[in-house]
Parts: structure tokens; C-alpha cells; sequence
């Protein structure tokens, strides 16, 4: 390990509790959130600068200015800036939460999100799919049964090794309650127990989202800072 | 001054340059390589029950709690406790540290994790191969021409998809330059660029280590508490 880069590292991150706290919270006041059915799509568009800005602040700017920027179009997201990196940013519209997740139509919800390499080849994909068909006018239902039926073409695969993401942005809005929540990091396997990587245990910095539909487990690790440097602790009070 | 004081003075001076050189040298190659070879085994050692504690103080107890615990033995890791969740701790020494490391082979190095379980199974036989060789007493070139055969030959297991390792205990010590360092978790994959996960590059939180020879990339990711729920000081 390197130890120079470990010493100079000091979180001051969320105590953990409150993380869990503000998050069970957050799911808890999202149940009270009504969007029954999809706003006109108009409310889930963006400019088009402001929304390549919004993606990149998922990520350091060391990392995301180098990245590929997709954007929402009207029939799903298309290349805004060419990358080299590898990397590919992007602003999550709230059809990409779980199907059962109060959030799911709720037009303001912005998730930016800069994806590694191997998390571009496995989990964007999905994303870019389930989008696709939201804005061909597709129900939630028939939405479900079109990922299905592309996992079953394999036309969507399984989580590569090593695919991760960044959400750092100050900016991101993940729900009413949730607000811009907390920064994280977050890695994608093929769906598997929380305990593997032991999450959501008393004490673990780890926190685990199981998603059948995309048949992935999503391992979330909040950090100390957002992305553009300031501390995530003075957000806590 | 007579000559033969002056001749005198000259000697002094010249002897006296010659064993500041010798010092000075002496003194760069300590720093630069403090423990050249291990130091008698005892010094590693640790009483069972402390290393026990030790080795469960890498992750919050909801993990450890039912973690199988190692302990080194004078041949080597053996079993103290039986796990049921996969999940293995172990307290490793100095050995494991970078080739290139100052404090490779510091006897007071001590270094808590808990494994889950891919990370156990391909992680575990390094940490035994590295300590077979080190407690066999082969100098450091020798350790390392071993590990890299070992790898070369396929004996020795790349990480698997999925390994995560916890260092959280407010114990570990990492040497005099670094202390107890923080907490953090760590990912091993098998051997790639930096720019995989982001790391390394400024205001990334994920940093890195490569090693060598083993065909390894280590992600290190800090956390905000130690295992025992108190917060880490602040940078």
C-alpha cells in the first residue's frame, strides 16, 4: 500500500450513522412522494451546456474533463463531448432508480454519475436502454419487459470486474428528501448478498443495493469530499 | 608551527573527513534501508489472545464477530478461531509491505485486516507464501525472485472479481513515519493502469498502490471511522 498517499488521506466524512440515518429517512419521506405516472418530458430535459457541466461534476475535474459526456436527447442519450480516458459521464434521469422506487417519474431528480471503463461496457447500457424506451412512450411495465427481454438477447450483460462510478457531484439531486445526499462511490457486481463485501452491518462504511432488474448488487462507499473539493461533513449540519 | 604539526593537523583532518564520510554513509544507507534482514522472531511475534483481538480490530464487529481469525505461529499462519461467514482477519507484518519499503522487515510493523471471502482466497496464499519465505530467513532479493517465480508459475492466484479488504483498527502501525495512518478499505485487482478506477489523480478519493513483482493493483479508498466507531482525525 502506499503509505505516503495513506497518511496524507483524512476523511471527514459523515459519521456513517448519519449517512444511514439521512438515507433511511430519505426512503422513508420518498414513500410520501407522489409521481404516479411520467411528468411531460419536457420537465426532464436540461440545456445542454448545463447538463454537460452537471455530469462532469460527478467527478473530479482531473477525471471528468478527459471523459466522453452523453446527454439527454429526445429519444435517449447521445455522445455531447468525445472522450479519452475512458471514463463516460452522464446526468441519470429517475427511470434509471428501482422499478418500485418512489422516485421513478420524479422529473427533477438528476443523478450525475462519471462511469469507469468497464462500468461503460456493462452498466451504461442498461441505462441507456431503459431510457430509450421511456422516451418511445413506453410504460414502466413495458419498460421492465424490454430489459428483460435485452438481458435475454444478451444484448445487456453482466457487470464487468472492477465496474465503478462517481458520484461526487455537489449539484446532484437524488430525490425530494434525499436531496444532493452525500458523496460516494459506488461499484457494480452481479447481484450477490450485501454480506459479501460486508455491508450494512453495524459499523461498515458500505451500504448495498440489491437490483433484480438489472440483476446487479450496488456496493456504495460515501467519501469525505464532492467533487469540487469542499468537505462533505460541513453539508452533515 | 613546526612542520611536524602541521603534518599532524593534516592527518587529523584527513582522518577526521574519512570517518565523517564513513558516518555520513552509514547513516544514508539506514535510511534508506533500516532492516536490511529479519530481526530474531520473537520481535514479530505477539502474544495469541492480543493478536487475536488485534487481527478482529481490522473491520466493526458486526464483521469480525464471525470472521475465522489467524494467528503467526513459529512456522507459520495458523487457525485460532473458526469462522461461519467467510470472512477471514489476520494481522500481517512487515513482509507484506512494498519490497521497496523502508519499514519492509520492521519488527513493530503491525497490519490488521479482514478479508471477505474472495479476497481470503486469493490474497491468504501471498501472505503465507511471503511469510514461508521470510521466516525461512532468505535475504530480501531472494524473497522477491521467490514471490515472482511463484506468480510466473502460476502458484501463487490474481485476485478475483469482487475482493474487499478492511483496515480499521485504530492499532494497526505502519512504522515511526506513518503511525496508525487512517482508516480505509482496499480492493485488489488484478494488475492495471491508475486511471482504471481514477486513481491517484488530484481530488481523486481512490488511491493506489502497484506492486511488484506481484502482478497486483491495489485501490485504497479512506473512511471516516475506525472500527470502533470513533471518527478519524481530520487531513
Amino acid at each position: 500500500m502506499n503509505r505516503e498517499i495513506v497518511k496524507t488521506i483524512a476523511l471527514r466524512g459523515l459519521a456513517l450513522v448519519v449517512v444511514l440515518c439521512t438515507w433511511q429517512q430519505a426512503q422513508t419521506q420518498d414513500q410520501k412522494e407522489s409521481y404516479p405516472s411520467m411528468a411531460p418530458v419536457a420537465q426532464y430535459m436540461m440545456e445542454r451546456q448545463a447538463e454537460i457541466t452537471l455530469a462532469r461534476s460527478a467527478a473530479p475535474e482531473s477525471i471528468s474533463r478527459d471523459a466522453e459526456v452523453l446527454v439527454l436527447g429526445q429519444h435517449g442519450y447521445e455522445s455531447a463531448v468525445k472522450g479519452k480516458n475512458g471514463f463516460v459521464c452522464l446526468v441519470e434521469r429517475s427511470w434509471a432508480a428501482g422499478i418500485d422506487d418512489p422516485v421513478f417519474w420524479n422529473p427533477k431528480l438528476r443523478g450525475a454519475i462519471c462511469f469507469n471503463a468497464a462500468a461503460v461496457r456493462s452498466y451504461v447500457p442498461i441505462t441507456v436502454k431503459k431510457t430509450e424506451l421511456i422516451l418511445a412512450g413506453r410504460s414502466k411495465a413495458e419498460m421492465v419487459e424490454g430489459i428483460n427481454a435485452a438481458f435475454a438477447k444478451k444484448e445487456l450483460l453482466m457487470p464487468e470486474p472492477g465496474a465503478m462510478c462517481y458520484m461526487l457531484s455537489r449539484q446532484q439531486y437524488l430525490g425530494d428528501s434525499a436531496g444532493h445526499w452525500h458523496p460516494h462511490l459506488m461499484f457494480f457486481v452481479p447481484q450477490t448478498d450485501a454480506a459479501t463485501w460486508g455491508a450494512d452491518l453495524p459499523g461498515s462504511p458500505i451500504l448495498a443495493s440489491v437490483d433484480t432488474l438489472d440483476r446487479l448488487t450496488i456496493f456504495m462507499v460515501p467519501v469525505g469530499k464532492w467533487s469540487d473539493g469542499t468537505d462533505a461533513l460541513a453539508d452533515a449540519h | 608551527m613546526n612542520r611536524k604539526m602541521v603534518r599532524t593537523l593534516v592527518l587529523g583532518s584527513f582522518a577526521l573527513a574519512l570517518v565523517l564520510g564513513a558516518v555520513w554513509q552509514a547513516q544514508a544507507r539506514e535510511q534508506k534501508d533500516p532492516y536490511p534482514s529479519l530481526a530474531p522472531l520473537e520481535q514479530y511475534m505477539m502474544e495469541r489472545q492480543a493478536e487475536i483481538a488485534l487481527a478482529r480490530s481490522a473491520a466493526p464487529e458486526s464483521i469480525s464477530r464471525d470472521a475465522e481469525v489467524l494467528v503467526l505461529g513459529q512456522h507459520g499462519y495458523e487457525t485460532a478461531v473458526k469462522g461461519k461467514s467467510g470472512f477471514v482477519c489476520v494481522v500481517e507484518r512487515s513482509w507484506m509491505a512494498p519490497f521497496d519499503d523502508p519499514e519492509f522487515l520492521n519488527p513493530d510493523q503491525r497490519l490488521p485486516l479482514c478479508l471477505n471471502p474472495p479476497a481470503a482466497r486469493s490474497h491468504l496464499p501471498l501472505t503465507f507464501k511471503m511469510t514461508e519465505l521470510a521466516l525461512a530467513g532468505l535475504s530480501k532479493t531472494r524473497m522477491f525472485d521467490g514471490v515472482k517465480a511463484a506468480f510466473d508459475k502460476k502458484e501463487l492466484p490474481l485476485p478475483e472479481p469482487g475482493e474487499v479488504c478492511y483496515m480499521m483498527s485504530k492499532q494497526q502501525y505502519f512504522g515511526r513515519k506513518y503511525g496508525n495512518a487512517d482508516p480505509h478499505l482496499m480492493f485488489w485487482v488484478p494488475k492495471t493502469d491508475d486511471m482504471f478506477w481514477g486513481a491517484g489523480f488530484h481530488g481523486s478519493p481512490v488511491y493506489v498502490h502497484q506492486y511488484s513483482p506481484e502482478p497486483i493493483t491495489e485501490f485504497i479508498i479512506s473512511v471516516s471511522k475506525w472500527s470502533d466507531g470513533t471518527a478519524a482525525p481530520a487531513d
